[in-house]
This record gives structure tokens, sequence and C-alpha cells, in this order.
């Protein structure tokens, strides 16, 4: 086991930043952590790598307590906003960061790995968003680490630094190594992560593959149109549904309805709705996105706070 | 951590204007202000030479200067950027990152201390024994640890905006007050009482002791324990609690 959180919780004053949490992490997974603000992803993380410290239950890696494993070299790790020391050079900083680390790697291997070859003489408080980005991603890589966690790493980056950070990234994890990654770009955790946690208010509300969160949000999306009155009831009653919404449709023939739905089987929800007698119009069926799969998971979980409350 | 040292060296001495200010500015100060005394007159009841009086406060307030301004404004910021939090996923030790700035700082004020005795001796003709020197650039260079680690102390205690003015109030309140700028003897008797207790003034009355041939007073040398313990000790608390923190 790789990481072990056992009902780990922190608490700021009267919120609960991590609320009783447990997960495992297994070796050579690539894992997304995802939530909306404030749902304890920081805070998790911090806590993994010993930056702070559980007002309850025990946080391990490898085994061993955070600060063990990074003084053993296991974990490499990349802050959101991690301030870098100025007035130094990329090469210079990379350097320094090779030689803190237990296993290190060659300095301008590493350089070559995060793409700064080009910009190793510059000083690191004239670079880029982006560039430093890269640099932060160096030092996260600067030797042979087991596990590797990334606080939101793309921040700050284009569309093509991005896909380029992400092969990268791929790399690391083909070589066996866990990889441990917060995110707000939902595309980016459905193409990467293996496993998908999706925290809320410092709990775990959902663990699975991307494919299998989508189907727990209600895979997919059915849309059509029906004309003339018709009776919602039956509509409400079909099988697999997760959500329906009815509403007038813009057509010119004025009485008509345009109908949504969610559902977690379409092929059966769809064989149900012909067996109701009624004729769709365009109807389309789509898949869910994660980004949509995630919305609806967290709101979910706010209606039924709300309603036990 | 010699890693860290050695990178934290590399970018003190690449520095030009705090190199000026720590290195060069003391023995500006001096050349004006010995240049004003005349000749063999001895300031107080000394028994020193102007040029001798002041030789000791600008060496102490050079080192004063590399060791305060470099460490509290550069400790803070560093804790604000978030440099700090990352070299705690480092395997460097907690205690590393703090002694490498106070190397980094301790290297630029030898020079500064060595600067103004080059400059007192050769345009200033002042003469001291061989051991003298010696004694006089290790007193002063070890006497500014315990500025180094009130360095620390305000930049854990201070963050922001509040870095600046703060070490500047306690730069030159501890210069002027403690005598380093006039002697304190020219202050008002109220001032006088103040000023004996200040670490500045026991750390430039050690200095001057050496160039009296005398044994430094024991008064002098219990205030400058005092205000270590009292900075290390007020740096070490301020490091946990940002520590828990972060």
């Amino acid at each position: 086991m790789v990481v072990g959180f056992d009902q780990v919780s922190k608490i700021y004053g009267n919120v609960r930043a991590v609320d009783g949490l447990s997960l495992r992490l297994h070796p050579g997974e690539t894992v997304a952590l995802l939530g909306p603000n404030g749902a304890g992803k920081s805070t998790t993380l911090d806590l993994l790598l010993g930056l702070k410290h559980a007002d309850a239950g025990t946080v391990s890696v490898f085994g061993l307590s955070p600060r063990e494993a990074i003084v053993a070299g296991r974990v490499g790790a990349m802050l959101q906003s991690g301030g870098l020391m100025d007035e130094v050079t990329v090469q210079e900083l990379v350097k320094l960061a090779c030689e803190l680390h237990p296993k290190p790697y060659r300095v301008t291997d590493v350089l070559a790995r995060a793409g700064i070859s080009q910009i190793a003489g510059r000083k690191v408080n004239k670079l880029s968003g982006g560039q430093a980005q890269r640099v932060r991603f160096a030092l996260a890589t600067a030797g042979d680490s087991d596990l590797i966690v990334l606080d939101e790493p793309t921040t700050g980056m284009d569309v093509s630094a991005r896909q380029a950070f992400w092969a990268t990234m791929r790399e690391q994890a083909d070589q066996g190594r866990t990889v441990l990654f917060a995110t707000h770009y939902l595309e980016e955790a459905d193409a990467v992560a293996d496993r998908v946690l999706v925290l809320h208010r410092g709990r775990l509300l959902a663990d699975g593959t991307a494919a299998e969160i989508k189907a727990k949000a209600g895979a997919r999306r059915i849309s059509f149109d029906l004309e003339g009155e018709i009776d919602e009831a039956p509509l409400r009653a079909l099988p697999f549904l997760t959500a329906v919404t009815v509403s007038k449709s813009g057509s010119a023939a004025g009485s008509g309805q345009t109908v949504r739905m969610q559902s977690s089987d379409a092929d059966a929800t769809v064989h149900a709705l012909y067996g109701l007698g009624v004729y769709p119009r365009n109807l389309e069926v789509a898949g869910l996105g994660l980004e949509q799969a995630f919305v609806a998971i967290t709101e979910a979980e706010e209606a039924k706070e709300v309603t036990q409350s | 951590m010699n890693a860290l040292i050695k990178l934290e060296l590399a970018r003190a001495l690449r520095n030009r204007k705090f190199l000026f200010f720590s290195v060069i500015y003391p023995s500006i100060i001096f050349l004006l202000v010995a240049g004003q005394g005349g000749g063999n007159q001895s300031v107080d009841d000394s028994g020193l030479s102007v040029a001798a009086y002041v030789m000791v406060s600008m060496a102490s307030f050079g080192a004063l200067t590399a060791v305060l301004m470099g460490n509290s404004e550069r400790i803070a910021k560093e804790r604000e950027s978030g440099w700090v939090r990352q070299l705690r996923l480092t395997t460097l030790p907690g205690r590393g990152y703090v002694l490498a700035k106070t190397a980094g700082a301790a290297v630029v004020s030898l020079p500064s201390i060595v600067v103004v005795f080059l400059v007192a001796a050769s345009v200033k003709h002042v003469r001291l024994e061989a051991w003298q020197w010696l004694a006089l650039t290790g007193a002063i260079w070890a006497g500014s640890l315990v500025f180094a680690a009130l360095g620390v102390a305000i930049g854990y205690l201070a963050s922001g905006d509040a870095v600046r003015p703060i070490t500047m109030i306690t730069y030159f309140g501890l210069s002027i007050l403690g005598g380093l700028w006039w002697p304190s003897s020219s202050f008002p008797a109220w001032l006088q009482d103040i000023a004996k207790w200040l670490p500045t003034h026991a750390y430039a009355a050690l200095g001057r002791a050496i160039e009296q041939s005398q044994a430094p007073k024991a008064q002098d040398i219990a205030i400058l324990v005092v205000f270590f313990a009292l900075f290390t000790g007020g740096a070490a608390w301020l490091y946990r609690k940002d520590t828990l923190k972060a």
C-alpha cells in the first residue's frame, strides 16, 4: 500500500476540512482528486505530505509517517503556487533539488524531462507562469521517488503545455510510479487518471474509474420532444432515471414539450419509453462528461444534506 | 543541507545592492565620521583615537546590517511565497533553512568587518597589535550571531508589508541608540541609561575593550548572552508556530 488514510480528520475552528477520511492508494495507480473549492483537497494533500498534522486518525505513506517517507526519498511533490527561491538560475535550483534527494537523477536529465533545458540559465524570478510550473515539476521529479503528488499542476499552462505536461506525467506512471494529483480541470482527470476520488466537505463521495463515476451520476443524457399535452407521471416512472426535466419546446407547433432525462441505463430507459406508446421526436442519447457527472454527484449530496437538516 | 548553504552563499555574493550596503557603506560612513575628528584626540575617557573608536562602531554596524537586513526580509518573503513549504518536502531538516540563511549572512558580514579594518588601517592609520586585529574580527563576527538570530525572529514574526518597517525601526533604533553612529556618551543622561542595556551597545563595547587591551566587562557579555538566548528562543518559538500553521 502506498498511502493509507485511516479515519483522518482535520478541523479549523468549527469547520471540518477533512472529516473521517479513509482511503488507500495502491502501487502504480494514477489517481485524480476532485472536489469543488473548499472540499478539502489541499488539506488532504498537506496531511499526506506531513505539512499539516491530523487532529484525529492516522496517515501513513509506504508504512511510514509522511515526514519519514519524504526523508527516505520516496515522495516527490509539487505544491499549488509553491514559491521558488529567486535570484538563482533554474539550473541551480534543480541542482539543489537533486542534491537534496537521496536517490537523485542527473540534473541534465531532470531539466530535459521537464522541458526546461533551454531556460536552464534563466533567473527563476524571470519565468512565466507556465515555465515556473515546469520548474516546480522538475523539483518534484529530481529523484527516483515512488509516489508523486501534484496539487493543481497545470494551473497557468496553456492547452499545448498542458498536453505536454500530461505526456511527461504518463511516462512517470508507466515506470510504475504512483501519481496522485488534484485538479479542477475535469477533462484531465477523465483522460489521465485510472481512478478518481471525489471529495466533498472533507469526505469521500465517490471512488472509482472515471467511467464508474459517470455511471454513478446517471451516465447518459436522453432528450426528445413530444407533441401535444403529455402526462408526466409515466415518463417520471421510466426505469433507471436519475433526473427528469420537462419544458415547453421552442418549436413552431406551439404545444410541444421538450423532455430531458439522465439515465444510468439509457438503452433500457429508451426501450421503456417506446413501450409507453408515445412518439418521441429528435431523440438524442449522449454520454455525460465527467464534469456533469461531478456536478450531479455533488449537487445530489448537497440536496441530501439540506433535507437531512 | 550543505547544498542549500552553498546556494544561499552564491546568491548573497551575487546581490550587488546588498553587498554595497553591508560591505562598502559602513566604510564610507567610517571615512566621513572619522575624518571630522582631529588627529589623536581621544573619545571620552576611552583613550582611543576617533578613528579607532569609530572603526569598531562601523565594523559592528556593517556586520549588523549584513545579518539583520538580509535575513528578516528574505525569510518573510520566502515564507509567504511558499518556498519554505516547498523545502519542507525535501530531506532538508527543519533547522537547515535557518542555518543556511545565517551562514549566508555571516559570509557577507565577514568582509564588511574586514573592509572597515583595512580602510581604517590604511587611510586613518589605526595601529593595533596582531592579536587585537584577530580578536576584534573574531569577536565582532561571532557577536553578529546575536543579530542574525534577531533577523530570523523578525522574518518569522512579520509578513508582507510589515517586515520592512519593523526591520528598519529595529535596525536604526539599535544602531543609533546603541551608540554605533555617535558615541552614546553624547546622549542625555536618561537616554544613556537606556542605551547601555542594548545589545548593540554591549556589542561595540566588546570591540573597544579589545582595542584598549582590557578584559571585556562582565555586564556587556551578560547582555549579549541574554539577548542571544532571547532572540534564538523567540526565533525557535515563532518557527515552530509557523510550521504548525503552514
